[in-house]
């Protein structure tokens, strides 16, 4: 392949993801919607559209024409600037989420990933660090004391969790003996998916991503009763629908990578025995990474209306004393895993 | 009643939480399947019982005439000052009508007091729960508005004899 | 002093005196229909009930005479049974229509029912009707059904009006009430019996079902019809006055006030013919102008005159206060033709309360100096000044100086220059080149003297637009409190009128001559200071029921 055609194809790729990325950010927020209407025996968004489902472009459209409100007391740059930080982090970090396995299309044979990088989980980590920045600019260059504190929290949240989360990923890393995203997919082939060999680390890590996107039992930096709308109480319109973008997108990244992780990726046990065609199978397996990603997305949900919100220092608890051993535990089970059964 | 369990009373496995978490959890999915209460209001219309307290109206008599001698109670007793009656003298048997008769919609609390005080009987609170207005003063309810025939108010007086 | 007891209490009494009259100056209530102090002792309602020891019955308490020593109890188990037999007896013909009845809210039947009553009726037969909207005199309705037959109206008009007019006619439950053959219910005095009627049976037809009573907000006023200066009370609604009431005051009116003074008093109040703002006469047309420029134009026209082409003609219409304010400008300005029109209608006077002397103030304005100064002229020379074109500018408060006589008409149009304070507009305002909108009595704050020397308040009832009910401490209805203006209530028109003594005090400090009264009260403190028949006062010493003050022969009516 000339350099061309692999820019050419990369575009497209790219195109292809920002596409699907908005579309389905839309339509989480109107899954979400549906789903905790049906939580509370409602019927959900049903106006806009067949079963309201032009309901998220209403919402968006909505948003965007709102008045754009900057306070007086704002760092104007840094507050312009923070949910762009947000966004970019959130739609950078779906490069390197691989959705398929190859495909052969026109004779090219094309990954189902945009950029292959063979340290993509430490890419991934690196991002979402830095996606606490987008939060923490926005609380404090808004110059308001509810969006101050919902940005300090949020960071104090991210970086505790973020510990947890990156030694539950040194297991999956163990025993996958690459960074690259497609290398760990490979390795949980057949039934040795991630979640059945370390279900720990599986569950410290789905912890800390619930923490790290800042959902339900754990939206400090947002909580409504104390503190009226959290970093972004004083965003509105077209940045605020940044903010409103980018958490979505952080929850359909995190299921992506706790279905890469744990639950296989896009691999269905022992499809290739079976005899389907190759074109078949692709489409079967997108079809499961999709799958899997909206039961994880499902799973995002439906904590949030079964769990009440923890308290702060609760919060630090269960990070630093629950999670943070739990996750070492891990890796001393995925380690002696290793010496017995030399996987 | 459940005896109240401490911190320190619960065993590691209730400490955890992780059996409540799951129950919990049931409980949410079991509520997703259940029918749902949501009425799809402008095509579905909700037909209030008897008791419901839907805006005042004055009733009319089958002859045309209003019930009310416009006393003036309804007015003296309305908590949020909604109504306002001014008496005039006809010479119908009744000696009295209310000239102008007004419920200032805005102001109105619905709370009954004005139909418990009425003395005729001529001021009840119907079933009608779609009030719209754009500016103050279509919400001031004259008695072209207020003028309902008694057919319509069946319920409601039955609902009055019975209770009151 | 001989005593006697009531409801164990020591009550001192005068020889003579009934046990309820010796009740009523110790403060014991005892209910009573028939009997009114003012009034003989019928004794026919039998509600007044009291039992007294040793004696064998219960005896009514209007018509027993106090003795030494008596022991009365007015609360006693036997007194509160025969009391609730009474009522129910009274309540068995009476019908249940407080709705539509005007007396409901200061009923007695009502207020007694309410604290005696048994709250139903065991009466299942017909109540006897007897005739309803009868008209007994021009002004009074009476309703015979809901007559519990007092005869407080009957001997009212023949002991107090003097025109034995009523009667009771058929007897048993078909009692009822009626004018003598011929006649009508037309004496001066006839609206007092709506007053004093225990239950709505006589109503006064001007009043009749135009509110109740509860929303109202009363005010304790004087009668403006005569210089009797009835005391009054003027009951307001939506910022206008619906009905006038005599107020107790012993000294002046009693419980009484005429029937001229309750209907027509007030009307001009709320009239179409209202000056509402000031009015400058350009090009022959009177055109409606800010206050500042027709003070300003004012200020500047007067300067144009020499003192002794200017004349000031007062009012015994307007208050003490306006009156000396304009004498002060006056003197000011170096004007002595200084005085008022009497309005004295020969004849029309009787022994009772009405005078022939037709405005409120006509004493008081003498009092405080309108009247000519040194060399100055009086009314006729003023007239005669005009005709004769020496006094080129005339200025009239409060007085309609034109219908005097059409002499008057034909000099006010030979003036320079005329200004007039008016509430209303009327002859002497349309010939005016400046027409300021003053304040009626029932706007304002002020003292009026009546014929007796007696210096009696009027307080404002009615708001202006300088004047606000809650910030100006007027009396203020449920209505008025609780009004925003989005209520349509609370829309009541207000005029755009101000006291003549704040008009003067303007002028005064467009002349550079600054009279500083921020309120009718400092005026008046003033008057105490200069004025030595006034000296002591203030109108706290005033108060509601007025005080007597000693007037020298020289100003003696």
């Amino acid at each position: 392949m000339s350099i061309w055609e692999i820019l050419i194809i990369t575009l497209i790729k790219i195109l292809v993801i920002v596409a699907i990325m908005f579309l389905t950010v839309a339509y989480l927020v109107y899954f979400e919607r549906k789903v905790s209407a049906w939580v509370q025996n409602r019927l959900g968004p049903n106006r806009v559209g067949y079963r309201g489902l032009l309901q998220p472009f209403a919402d968006v459209f909505k948003l965007l024409v709102k008045e754009d409100i900057v306070p007086d007391a704002a760092n104007k740059p840094l507050h312009t600037l923070a949910p762009f930080i947000a966004l970019f982090v959130a739609f950078a970090t779906y490069a390197v989420i691989p959705f398929g396995p190859s495909v052969n299309i026109f004779g090219y044979d094309i990954k189902l990933v945009v950029a292959d990088v063979n340290i993509g989980i430490l890419y991934v980590l690196a991002l979402t660090s830095l996606g606490v920045y987008g939060i923490t600019f926005a609380g404090w260059s808004s110059g308001s004391k509810y969006s101050l504190l919902g940005g300090v929290r949020s960071s104090a949240q991210m970086i505790s969790y973020e510990v947890s989360m990156g030694f539950s990923i040194a297991g999956v890393l163990l025993l996958a003996e690459s960074l690259r995203p497609i290398d760990i997919v490979n390795a949980q082939y057949g039934w040795m998916w991630n979640i059945v060999l370390q279900p720990i680390g599986f569950i410290t890590f789905v912890v800390s991503a619930f923490a790290e996107t800042n959902r339900l039992p754990f939206d400090l930096p947002e909580a409504e009763p104390e503190l009226v709308g959290g970093y972004h109480t004083e965003y509105s319109s077209f940045k605020f629908a940044g903010f409103f973008l980018a958490e979505y997108a952080n929850m359909i990244i995190a299921s992506c990578m706790i279905v890469t992780l744990y639950l296989g990726g896009w691999q269905i046990p022992y499809i290739d025995k079976v005899g389907l065609s190759e074109t078949l199978t692709v489409i079967l397996q997108v079809g499961a990474f999709i799958f899997k990603t909206i039961f994880m997305l499902f799973m995002f949900l439906w904590v949030r209306w079964s769990i009440p919100r923890f308290r702060y220092d609760q919060l630090m608890n269960i990070g630093w004393k629950v999670m943070f051993p739990l996750s070492l535990l891990n890796i001393v089970w995925v380690a002696v895993l290793i010496m017995i059964f030399n996987l | 009643m459940a005896e109240k369990k401490r911190k320190k009373d619960l065993n590691f496995f209730e400490r955890i939480y992780v059996v409540e978490i799951v129950k919990g959890m049931i409980l949410t999915f079991k509520n997703m399947l259940r029918p749902k209460v949501t009425m799809e209001y402008p095509e579905v219309k909700f037909d209030p019982p008897a008791s419901y307290r839907g805006r005042p109206v004055l009733v009319q008599e089958n002859n045309g005439v209003e019930r009310c001698v416009a006393c003036g109670l309804c007015s003296r007793v309305c908590p949020a000052l909604a109504i306002e009656v001014q008496a005039a003298e006809t010479e119908l048997e009744k000696e009295r009508y209310p000239q102008k008769f007004e419920i200032n919609m805005l102001r109105c609390i619905f709370c009954g007091f004005c139909e418990e005080v009425c003395p005729e009987e001529a001021i009840v609170m119907s079933k009608d729960y779609e009030l719209v207005f754009t500016n103050r003063d279509d919400a001031i309810y004259g008695k072209d508005k207020l003028l309902i025939p008694v057919d319509k108010l069946k319920d409601r007086l039955e609902f009055l004899r019975n209770f009151k | 002093m001989p005593y006697l007891t009531i409801d164990d209490k020591q009550v001192e009494f005068k020889q003579g005196q009934t046990i309820i009259e010796a009740a009523v100056t110790a403060d014991i209530d005892i209910p009573h229909f028939c009997w009114h102090p003012k009034l003989s002792i019928s004794g026919n309602c039998r509600v007044c009930l009291v039992e007294v020891e040793k004696m064998p019955k219960l005896v009514i308490a209007c018509s027993t005479l106090a003795a030494e020593g008596m022991i009365v109890h007015s609360k006693s188990q036997k007194t509160l049974e025969a009391r609730n037999a009474v009522m129910e007896f009274i309540l068995i013909n009476h019908p249940l229509d407080c709705p539509i009845c005007d007396e409901a809210g200061e009923c007695k039947l009502q207020d007694y029912a309410y604290s005696h009553g048994k709250g139903e009726s065991r009466f299942e037969e017909i109540k006897v009707r007897k005739d309803k909207r009868v008209q007994l005199g021009p002004f009074i309705k009476f309703d015979g059904d809901r007559c519990i037959s007092c005869s407080r109206c009957i001997r009212f008009s023949d002991e107090i009006a003097g025109a034995n007019q009523l009667t009771f006619v058929k007897r048993g439950d078909r009692v009822t009430i009626t004018t003598f053959p011929g006649e009508s219910f037309d004496n001066p005095y006839a609206l007092n019996t709506t007053d004093i009627c225990p239950v709505g049976a006589l109503t006064n037809q001007d009043f009749r079902f135009k509110s109740r009573v509860w929303e109202m907000s009363s005010t304790k006023s004087i009668c403006v019809g005569c210089s009797r200066g009835c005391n009054t009370e003027i009951w307001v609604r939506n910022n206008e006055i619906l009905r006038l009431t005599p107020r107790l005051n012993e000294d002046v009116n009693s419980f009484w006030m005429c029937d001229n003074g309750r209907l027509n008093t007030f009307k001009f109040v709320n009239a179409n013919s209202r000056v509402d703002g000031n009015y400058i006469k350009e090009n022959d047309e009177l055109k409606k102008v800010d206050w500042l420029y027709a003070i300003s134009k004012t200020a500047d026209y007067l300067k144009k005159y020499k003192g002794n082409e200017i004349a000031f003609i007062g009012s015994p219409f307007a208050t003490c206060e306006d009156n000396f304010t304009m004498v002060k400008l006056a003197k000011a300005l170096g004007v002595s033709n200084i005085d008022f029109a009497e309005h004295n209608i020969q004849g029309d006077q009787d022994d009772i309360l009405i005078r022939e002397d037709k405005t409120p103030n006509s004493l008081g304005a003498k009092l405080v100096g309108v009247k000519p100064a040194q060399n100055g002229m009086n009314l006729e020379g003023i007239l005669r000044s005009i005709k004769e074109g020496n006094i080129k500018a005339l200025y009239v408060m409060e007085d309609d100086v034109a219908s005097i006589s059409n002499e008057w008409e034909e000099a006010l149009g030979k003036l320079n220059l005329l200004i007039v304070h008016s509430s209303n507009f009327n002859k002497t305002a349309k010939l005016a080149n400046i027409v300021f909108s003053s304040s009626t009595f029932a706007e304002k704050n002020g003292t009026f003297v009546n014929f007796q020397g007696r210096v009696q308040r009027i307080r404002p009832a009615v708001s202006t637009i300088e004047m606000d009910r809650a910030l100006d401490r007027m009396n203020m209805s449920r209505w008025d409190k609780f009004g925003t203006q989005f209520d349509r209530w609370m829309q009541g028109h207000k005029y755009d009128a101000k006291p003549g003594w704040k008009i003067f005090s303007l002028i005064s400090s467009q002349l550079n001559f600054k009279m500083r009264y921020e309120m009718a009260e400092d005026v008046f403190a003033d008057i105490a200071k200069s004025i030595e028949a006034f000296s002591s006062l203030d109108y706290d010493v005033i108060g509601e029921i007025g005080s007597q003050i000693e007037i020298k022969k020289t100003v003696a009516v």
